[in-house]
């Protein structure tokens, strides 16, 4: 017995030395690296079906029988007892936002004291964690308007009045972002030198067009004067909304914008314009389409400023079923699809919005025609579909496919002879199975890479990162924020000009001068919003920006509540499928411009003020 | 004193081991064991030899010398008797060892005794001088004297081993040997006691007669039992604290697992079945409820002082069993400190005795089928209601069956294009057979006595086999156990014990087990596919079953998935424990010291076996109605098998324990007792998969107990325990568990005695201490003091470069450390009184409550805007429970050897939370205090809504779609939204509070019949409103499919009956409004729509038996041979009709069995 009480002081102290620590994260540039890695990981996958908030919505809309996350959030089904997609907490697909600037404070207090690094490179490193602290935040502001800040971390044992921490007025969310994104850009590379390994890594380019994004956010109406939420006051802040619109914003932004593109085409980027192979004889309208296409599928193509890195963009869940009559496996699965109102939302080939093009016949739109050799680039020759897919831009064809319309490449790359749709009921492409076709009729077609080829049993894709940010974005973010502040001006013009050039369109001027029933559209300041609204919306159709964007415009209350429309799938006769068709109902409250926090946090954290109608 | 000790080789050399480290002990175990076994065998020749002498006028040293030689029994002598001795003159031959020793004695005045294989020599005036003569006036009375005698059972056969003692001077005892004769040397005038375990004890005075035969009674009363307690054993009458003792033939069950009896068998214990798939049948079973909300809340089971696991204890033979003790209060308790919290289930093994070997065999094979299936509805109408739950939801939704289809689908057709498949029926047989066999032998002679048993268990699933295939995927459990218990007696007052134990399980079953089985049946589209089709005509060639599915392959088939292959695991225990036990008498009498090593090796891994199946789809019969099918998967199916590595754990434990005790009486009044015991425990699991798991689990304190009783009527006892665990910081590593208890034997007052013939018994105890619980938070929590970082956690990796090629794992906190977290706290209170009626009856009833402190628990308080990666936790829970225990025996033996027996076991054990960090809440409902720890919160249910338009107008329900005939809730806080604020406290709590079980047996010569009722209440369950959802897609929370694996629910045919549809708007519905595949998170909210009453009443067991006659067992020389009939789960008395209520929320898995049992006990 005595022997065993000898030995108890030590028995029981089994812990050996060097268990890990999180000091140990700091002691070595490589662990310190993998802590760099972590402060990334926190990035959401705006392209990933079950976790993005904007992918699906309005855009492309899911199946009904389909259930996600980020389905539940666009059907209107966002609770407070236990909010799908939230980023407050880290649950129901959401991301811990907290959790992720609780990781890049403790790099920001602890990089420093690495000892084998450089301080440019610490530098360096620490300002892309400012970086991310700055998205981070901006991000939960995107989702719930006025957020606590976390300027520092507080400490483990700090007493609860302090932990309870208070949302903060809009004006200073977004002065501290900014304020962040200006300490760190300064240090940051203008291009990233090793791309091998390194590129995804936030440079300046990245960070001053996130900072342009965060300014036009700021500066937009939601954010702006928004006189909706007087009386959305915190007890120890006050005002949360500054109900005095403040046109200076629109000037810090577009200021912001034009920084970030000069030092985007410093870096050397430019608009993507697709060259053909050698030897490729393709027409104008498949270069032009697929310049299209490829902003978004090629791989760092030249407009990307910056591409997601942490996963590959979703492709199988969005291309449709088949596109060759003769294999048909669940490798491709296509169960979202646009609807009508994302479909009339492009221009005809002139350049203008159907119902104002004098040349395009919008009564007439859904009268069947069947292509001729002149359509054959865009319409099966012979096919006979909708008149509305007749005649309308190559961004059209680019990123959206319909019934009888041809898609190109997926292993096929002479546009003479090339895949085509048919979506009727009894078609190679139609509904035949539960869970795994288009609810409307039409497919994403843009965020489909044109390598993409069907096996026999298999599917094989070909991967893309998704672009977060690419340069028509900030042309159109500059052109925007220009008008607002200046009215129709030449830099407005200058850069949606650009975007619409490679969309193989006419200017704004000549266009609307030539063809639209309002010509004079674009010399008003409203006009030439709505203009730009619009070019917005093609441009970067189903790349998961409308939703913020018509949330920021407030324009979410009027798009969002209108019927989603598609046609009448079960039909084989064409007549009778192309009659428009409810498909989804949704509703769009007043409330739904900031999701709710979940309950649970403002029972345990009664300064925490919910958001705003919920 | 000065002792001669001349004896065998291997006791010296014994000696010599005692003084190597404990350790060495352990290394040479294996060798010890080999001599033991080789003792025993020395030991069976002796008792046939016999002893020659001739010697005249020779030194008795030199006679015994002789003795000694020829029948190898050494002698233990004070020098200084030896002196006094006469010269002995002696002529035997072949003569029996006690004959030659009383001739050698016969004019000694000295006299030799026999015991435990070896003779005493003893001086007959020795305590001559010690005697007070002038207390007593007679002269001759005041003599010593050896008294000697035969003892024997009622049948006349001599008893082995029954302690013989003087009345009032316990030190003057002996036994009996192996033909039941003793010698003890006391005064005329004694009093002699007779005792045995199982045994009425006697008293007889010796009233100066040198012969005293006795007849022992076996006892019928437990109130001679000694129970064993922690570190020891006390006399059932000596009790003070709560320890029920179950005897372990009541514990005899036709099931392989020990946990299935323990229902209502037991005042305190709350148990209950919750699936019937072997293997992984153990009951849950708590003491006195669950008082905390820690992670630990079953009780510490020790297996001859070592703690084992539950399936340890599931694998346990009864017929193993010496003893089986549940200690439920503190002082009981205490001795094991920071373990002991949640009640000690402490099990001691048989044990050899001195006498020929007996053999004992069981023999038992038992029919098991489901006590209840879940009822489904027939494919016909699940098809409708398919397309109902899409319609009814989407109306531009895909029909997944058209009309036509549905019009020619006729369940049971057995037809190819239109399938109607009964999953159960094509996967579940209607019954199994399972085997038991169990085969003892015990005996010994006095040095050494050994237990040996072995047991085979043959449990068989109820799962088909399917022909085609050579390897059985049905559950094929093997368990097998060795025990070998020996005691040596290295000297008269040393024991050394030897326990080897092993128990093995060999399982071959299907690939995800039994239960997955059942649960994908309840899964799988009736109406697409057969489970496989026929390799006939122009598919003979094909070697493989052709396995039904439909569309893409995606579906499940449940069959191909159970015939795809098999798993096999192995599991083993082996056990090896070392004993020594030191008479210290000789320094201090009632001395004794006692030490105990043990390690334990547990290994477990599983293989799996499999195929991919291929998947056809019938295609339509061809112009000559040939079948033709489609080949869905040629890429992915196999012909082969592929193989895949399970699990593997092995781990290892090491135990010692080292005790001191004292006992002894003075003045034949003053009981004291005192013990000290050491313990130290170490146990290291193998593949713990993380740093901080793979260190050793450590334990180590002290403990003692302490008791003093004055004349048999006032009792006092003190425990401790002083515990430490390596979980904690130094600061806190160690606790005090101390407690006390006071009795008082009423009936032994003076003033009883006219009351004695009406209340045998009443004797009141209370006690009061505190015991701890170490196993807190997770078992994955194990250094609470320590922050446990991932270096290398793949959830927060990330990557870069042109092609991802540069990814690196990130860091992420799993845990902050806190120094300031320590073991939970209990204080135990337990008031009981014990009355005793006609020597007939007998009542115990146990009031307790407990108050659990520093209960480890998240702080709740901590938003997430902190940011945090793991949560924080605290000691800062409290909990309190309290109940009552009451049982009840009866026993009466009527003279015409009729006898009955009847029991009635009662528990009722409730617990609320007293302290629970959470907001401050308006809503008074919200808060936990006060509320009972298991009740389950959620949603009051009003009905189902009308309407759309009800719903419109009604409080907004945040849980999703609500539409009419979803399920309408309670605002209870009237704040126009049911939100998490509108939950409250539902029902009973989720384990039952009441649990009892009524007993009654019965004999008449031969014959014999028992019957045994068991029922528990105060219990709510609910039915999984995912689970059961029709056509929804569930996984259970552990569950992994292969991507595209469609999961639909099959209709339960009750839901079926009674759901609300357009046309059939019933508001109070059995289901609400159907839904497709991705649920309706609104009805899915726990509430009171879902709940049912759990209370039940069941016939667990009923048994008949008959014990063949001795004459005709005579012939096959057998001692006793009974054969018998059983059945457990035989009819059950409950409210809930769609499974068994038992199952409770576990409803679609593996059913719990009715078993019908026919078996044979032989002894010889």
């Amino acid at each position: 017995m005595s022997l065993i009480g000898l030995n108890s002081c030590n028995y029981l102290d089994i812990v050996p030395d060097n268990v890990a620590t999180l000091e140990n994260a700091f002691t070595m540039r490589s662990t310190a690296e993998r802590f760099l890695f972590t402060c990334y990981s926190y990035l959401p996958n705006q392209g990933g079906i079950p976790t993005s908030p904007s992918l699906l919505g309005h855009e492309i809309i899911p199946l009904y029988v389909y259930n996600s996350n980020s389905t539940a959030f666009v059907r209107g089904q966002q609770n407070v007892v236990d909010p799908v997609l939230n980023w407050w907490d880290g649950l129901m697909g959401g991301i811990d936002m907290y959790q992720a600037i609780r990781d890049c404070n403790i790099f920001i207090e602890n990089i420093h004291a690495v000892p084998n690094m450089s301080d440019e490179e610490k530098l360096s490193w620490e300002s892309e964690a400012k970086f991310l602290k700055a998205y981070y935040h901006f991000l939960l502001m995107q989702m719930y308007g006025p957020i606590p800040i976390i300027r520092e971390n507080l400490s483990i044992d700090a007493d609860l009045e302090k932990v309870r921490v208070s949302r903060e007025p809009i004006d200073a969310g977004f002065s501290y972002i900014t304020a962040l994104l200006d300490e760190a850009i300064p240090h940051l590379p203008l291009i990233i030198a090793d791309e091998g390994n390194e590129l995804g890594r936030v440079t300046k380019p990245i960070a001053m067009s996130i900072k342009a994004l965060v300014l036009v956010t700021a500066a937009s109406p939601l954010y702006n004067g928004n006189r909706d939420y007087l009386s959305y006051t915190d007890p120890k802040y006050g005002s949360l909304f500054n109900p005095d619109y403040d046109v200076e914003k629109w000037r810090l932004a577009m200021e912001a914008a034009e920084a970030a593109i000069d030092v985007c085409h410093e870096a050397g980027m430019e608009l993507h314009k697709f060259r053909p192979g050698v030897g490729q004889n393709l027409s104008d309208h498949t270069i032009i389409q697929m310049g299209i296409r490829n902003a978004v599928c090629e791989k760092w193509n030249s407009e990307v400023i910056w591409a997601y890195t942490g996963a590959t963009a979703t492709q199988t869940a969005l291309t449709p079923r088949t596109w060759d009559p003769t294999r048909n496996h669940d490798g491709m699965q296509g169960r979202y699809g646009p609807p009508l109102n994302t479909v009339n939302l492009f221009y005809t080939k002139n350049g203008v919005p159907i119902d104002e093009d004098t040349g395009w016949d919008y009564n007439g739109r859904f009268d069947l025609k069947v292509a001729s050799a002149a359509d054959k680039y865009n319409i099966k020759q012979g096919y006979t579909t909708a008149a509305m897919h007749f005649d309308r831009e190559d961004r059209f064809y680019a990123s959206t496919g319909f019934d009888g319309g041809i898609w190109y490449g997926q292993g096929k790359f002479d546009d003479n002879d090339t895949w085509h749709l048919e979506g009727r009921a009894g078609g190679f492409t139609s509904r035949q199975f539960a869970d795994r076709y288009t609810p409307t009729g039409y497919w994403p077609k843009k965020l489909i890479n044109y390598l993409n080829v069907v096996g026999v049993s298999s599917y094989s894709v070909v991967a893309y990162y998704w672009p977060n940010m690419r340069l028509a974005d900030l042309y159109l973010l500059y052109a925007e924020a220009a008008n607002e502040y200046l009215g129709p001006n030449d830099g407005s013009f200058e850069y949606l000009d650009l975007v619409r050039e490679r969309a193989g369109l006419p200017g704004v001027q000549d266009a609307w001068a030539q063809h639209s029933r309002n010509p004079t559209k674009f010399q008003t300041k409203e006009g030439l919003r709505e203009i730009i609204h619009q070019e917005r919306r093609i441009e970067l159709v189903y790349e998961a920006k409308g939703l913020w964007d018509l949330l920021r415009w407030k324009k979410a209350a009027s798009e969002l509540s209108k019927p989603m429309i598609g046609w009448d799938l079960l039909q084989t006769d064409a007549a009778l499928y192309y009659r428009e068709t409810v498909v989804f109902e949704r509703t769009f409250r007043q409330r739904d411009y900031f999701q709710p926090i979940r309950e649970y946090n403002i029972i345990r954290n009664r300064n925490l003020l919910q958001s705003p109608g919920w | 004193m000065n002792y001669i000790i001349d004896c065998k080789g291997v006791y010296t050399r014994n000696i010599h081991i005692l003084q190597y480290s404990r350790f060495k002990i352990l290394i040479r175990m294996k060798l010890l064991f080999i001599l033991l076994l080789f003792i025993v065998q020395a030991n069976a020749n002796l008792k046939s030899q016999t002893i020659t002498l001739e010697f005249t006028d020779t030194p008795l040293e030199k006679v015994l010398g002789e003795v000694k030689k020829q029948s190898g029994y050494s002698y233990i002598a004070n020098t200084k008797l030896l002196k006094e001795a006469k010269k002995v003159t002696v002529r035997v031959s072949n003569a029996e060892l006690d004959e030659t020793l009383r001739t050698i004695f016969q004019d000694q005045p000295l006299y030799a005794e026999v015991s435990n294989g070896m003779i005493y020599v003893k001086s007959r005036r020795r305590r001559n001088d010690n005697t007070k003569t002038s207390a007593h006036p007679s002269l001759h009375v005041l003599l010593q004297m050896a008294v000697q005698g035969k003892v024997t059972d009622t049948l006349g056969v001599a008893l082995t081993g029954i302690s013989v003692l003087q009345k009032g001077r316990s030190a003057q005892a002996t036994s009996t040997d192996l033909n039941g004769r003793y010698v003890i040397d006391v005064p005329g005038d004694a009093v002699l006691v007779f005792s045995m375990v199982g045994y009425e004890t006697q008293e007889l005075p010796v009233n100066g007669k040198s012969q005293l035969n006795v007849v022992m009674k076996a006892s019928t009363s437990q109130l001679d039992d000694v129970v064993v307690v922690g570190f020891g054993r006390q006399k059932r009458t000596d009790m003070i604290g709560s320890v029920v003792s179950v005897k372990p033939e009541q514990l005899k069950v036709p099931s392989s697992n020990l946990t299935t009896a323990l229902a209502g068998r037991v005042a305190g214990m709350i148990a209950f079945q919750r699936s019937g798939e072997p293997g992984m049948d153990n009951a849950d079973f708590f003491i006195r409820g669950v008082t905390t909300f820690g992670y630990k809340v079953d009780p510490l089971i020790l297996i001859d002082n070592v703690e084992v696991t539950t399936t340890d204890l599931a694998r346990l033979q009864v017929d193993d069993i010496a003893d089986f003790s549940i200690m439920k209060d503190a002082t009981a308790t205490a001795v094991y400190g920071a373990r002991g919290a949640n009640g000690v289930i402490l099990i001691t093994t048989k044990e050899g005795k001195e006498g020929p070997a007996n053999i004992s065999v069981r023999i038992e094979n038992s029919v098991s089928t489901p006590t209840s299936n879940v009822e489904l509805a027939d494919p016909v109408t699940y098809m409708k209601m398919a397309n109902e739950a899409i319609l009814t939801r989407d109306p531009l939704g895909f029909l997944p069956f058209s009309q036509s289809k549905i019009e020619r689908t006729v369940p049971g057709s057995g037809s190819l294009e239109y399938p109607s498949t009964d999953w159960r029926k094509e996967l579940i047989q209607e019954y199994t057979m399972n085997q038991r066999v169990n085969l003892s032998v015990s005996g010994g002679g006095q040095v050494a006595r050994y237990f040996v048993s072995g047991a085979l268990n043959q449990d068989n699933g109820v799962l088909k086999v399917d022909r085609r295939s050579n390897f059985n995927n049905n559950i094929d459990l093997k368990t097998y156990s060795l025990r070998s218990n020996v005691n040596v007696n290295l000297s008269p007052t040393t024991e050394f014990i030897v326990r080897l134990n092993g128990s093995f399980d060999d399982y071959s079953g299907p690939i995800d087990g039994g239960n997955k089985v059942y649960r994908d049946i309840m899964r799988t589209n009736p109406a697409l596919f057969a489970p496989y089709y026929p390799s006939e005509g122009e598919y003979n060639w094909v070697k493989h079953t052709m396995f039904g599915n439909f569309g893409t392959g995606g579906y499940l088939n449940p069959y191909a998935d159970m015939v795809k292959g098999y798993r096999e695991y192995s599991r083993s225990m082996m056990l090896a424990q070392l004993e020594l036990k030191q008479n210290l008498s000789f320094l201090t009498e009632g001395l004794s010291l006692r030490g105990m090593a043990n390690t334990t090796r547990n290994s477990y891994f599983s293989v799996r076996r499999q195929y991919n199946p291929f998947y056809y789809q019938f295609m339509g019969l061809g112009p000559s109605g040939e079948p033709n099918y489609y080949l869905i998967n040629e890429n992915q199916g196999t012909e082969y098998l592929d193989y895949a590595e399970g699990d593997k754990t092995v781990s290892s434990i090491f135990y010692m324990e080292a005790a001191l005790s004292y006992n002894r009486t003075f003045s034949d009044k003053h009981a004291f007792s005192g013990m000290l015991v050491n313990i130290l425990r170490n146990q290291l699991n193998g593949n713990a998969g993380d740093l901080q798991l793979s260190l050793p689990f450590r334990n180590l304190g002290v403990s003692g107990r302490f008791t003093y009783a004055y004349d048999s009527r006032y009792y006092a006892e003190f425990n401790f325990g002083y515990n430490g665990s390596e979980r904690f910081h130094e600061s806190n590593r160690f606790g005090f568990f101390p407690s006390v208890g006071l009795a008082w034997s009423a009936s032994n007052e003076k003033f009883w005695e006219n009351i004695k013939p009406v209340v045998s018994n009443l004797r009141i105890r209370g006690t009061y201490g505190l015991v701890g619980n170490d196993a807190i938070g997770s078992p994955r929590d194990r250094f609470f003091y320590l922050s446990n970082v991932n270096m290398n956690s793949t959830d927060r990796s990330y990557t870069f470069g042109r092609d991802g090629g540069n990814s690196k794992e990130g860091i992420s906190v799993t845990r902050y450390s806190n120094p300031d977290i320590m073991w939970e706290t209990s204080y135990k209170t337990n008031i009981a009184l014990e009355v005793g009626l006609f020597n007939r009856l007998q009542i115990t009833a146990d009031y307790f409550n407990e108050t659990r402190k520093n209960i480890l628990m998240v702080r709740e308080d901590i938003p997430t805007t902190m940011g945090l990666s793991a949560d924080i936790s605290a000691n800062v829970g409290e909990a309190k429970g309290e109940g009552i225990d009451l049982s009840m025996n009866y026993s009466r033996n009527f003279s015409n050897s009729l006898w009955i027996q009847g029991l009635f076991n009662f528990t009722y054990a409730t617990s609320v939370f007293k302290v629970y960090e959470e907001p401050l809440y308006d809503e008074p409902w919200m808060t936990r205090v006060g509320y009972p720890i298991s009740i389950r919160r959620g949603f009051i249910a009003e009905r189902l809504f009308v309407d759309d338009e009800e719903v419109a107008n009604s409080p907004q329900q945040h849980f999703g779609e609500v539409r009419g005939g979803d399920i309408k809730y309670m605002d209870i806080n009237g704040d126009g939204q049911i939100t998490e604020l509108d939950m409250a406290p539902l029902g009973y709590p989720e384990i039952p509070e009441i649990n009892y079980g009524v007993g009654l047996s019965a004999g008449y010569k031969g014959f014999d019949a028992s019957v045994f009722l068991q029922g528990l209440a105060r219990e709510s369950f609910w039915i999984d409103p995912k689970a059961t959802a029709p056509f929804r897609r569930y996984l259970y929370s552990d569950e992994v499919f292969a991507p595209g694996t469609i999961l639909q629910n099959q209709v339960i045919k009750a839901y079926a009956d009674s759901y609300w549809s357009e046309e059939n708007r019933d508001v109070y519905a059995l289901w609400p409004r159907l839904s497709p595949e991705g649920g309706n998170a609104n009805n899915e909210q726990y509430s009171t729509w879902f709940m049912r009453d759990g209370t039940f009443l069941r016939l667990k067991q009923v048994e008949l038996g008959y014990t063949l006659p001795q004459h005709v067992i005579k012939r096959i020389n057998a001692q006793r041979l009974r054969v018998y009939f059983n059945g457990t789960n035989l009819l059950t008395w409950s409210k809930f009709k769609l499974w068994d209520v038992e199952m409770a929320g576990n409803g679609l898995g593996y059913p719990v069995q009715r078993v019908f049992n026919i078996g044979a006990q032989l002894s010889f």
